[in-house]
């Protein structure tokens, strides 16, 4: 099995400070360069989902924060071991005649985002779930990229 | 490996198409970890205001709405815990709990005050009270 050098990052918030934590994501970055951001969509307004990556024991699991979207609205596409995810989060408030926005902050729009992993996924196990606002999608390795045991045989 | 980066803050070439970070805020508390602003609209109605913030990762249950002195307040207690057998490889945003606060107007019926949560966003109520209902006065001959 290929030894994937980044394996061995512990947990950022196992302790210590922001200033650890901001080190420990600048080479996790620089380590995780490939994870690329395809061009903003045209008219998009500020929605760009934030991503985090996990590994696990059989591949890898992504969350993204998209809070008030209807999980049916997001695209997800998984091809070799690029994921792109996209979609647009509509905030309307009806208007009835007096209504007066005070403030408005929470961002609106079409966003698309692609993840390149380090290895190659199963898309046919690809699993998305989405709870609480947080879309959550599982990554299992192409079988190719799993580890394996080999049997050792008595000669 | 190049050394390029490609993160969301850095990468972006307009600045208006830059993401925002989520802002972490200096606050004490017992359980330790980081509190996040949380993004909030507020619409006002003929009768009500609507407060509307964006909780991502909170259940209904570990969120806490307070009226106390005339300060509306949200806080959560937890956010989005990820399973124990993963390992953090890619980090573009922090999960912890949630807090913001607002003083009311004396014009909300702070006895009718309604909160719902869905898919991480919490969505407040705040009825006017009658006194500061707008409202139609018949002339009459």
């Amino acid at each position: 099995m290929a030894r994937l050098s980044w394996t061995g990052f512990a947990h950022p918030w196992s302790g210590g400070t922001g200033d650890a934590f901001e080190n420990l994501r600048r080479e996790v970055d620089q380590l995780f360069s490939r994870v690329s951001h395809d061009a903003p969509v045209r008219g998009s307004q500020g929605v760009h989902p934030l991503v985090n990556l996990y590994e696990s024991a059989d591949g890898f699991v992504l969350t993204a924060e998209l809070p008030g979207m209807k999980f049916e609205e997001i695209e997800l596409a998984v091809q070799g071991n690029r994921l792109s995810i996209r979609g647009e989060r509509k905030i309307s408030y009806p208007d009835d005649g007096r209504t007066n926005l005070h403030r408005r902050e929470r961002p609106a729009g079409q966003f698309r985002r692609a993840v390149e992993l380090p290895v190659a996924i199963d898309s046919e196990k690809v699993e998305a779930s989405y709870r609480n606002g947080v879309l959550l999608v599982k990554l299992p390795k192409s079988a190719a990229h799993r580890p394996r045991r080999i049997e050792v045989q008595a000669q | 490996m190049t050394n390029q980066s490609t993160t969301t803050h850095e990468g972006s070439a307009t600045p208006e198409l830059r993401s925002r970070e989520k802002q972490a805020i200096e606050r004490e508390t017992t359980r330790g970890g980081p509190v996040f602003r949380a993004d909030v609209d507020i619409v006002e109605r003929a009768d009500e205001y609507l407060v509307t913030a964006d909780l991502p990762g909170v259940e209904t249950g570990d969120v806490q709405v307070r009226l106390e002195g005339g300060v509306l307040s949200i806080e959560t207690t937890r956010g989005f815990t990820p399973e124990p057998g993963w390992t953090q490889v890619y980090s573009e945003y922090a999960s912890g709990s949630f807090y913001r606060e607002f003083r009311l107007s004396d014009q909300i019926d702070v006895g009718r005050i309604s909160a719902k949560m869905r898919d991480g966003v919490l969505e407040l109520r705040l009825p006017k009270a009658e006194q500061h209902r707008p409202r139609r006065i018949e002339v009459t001959s």
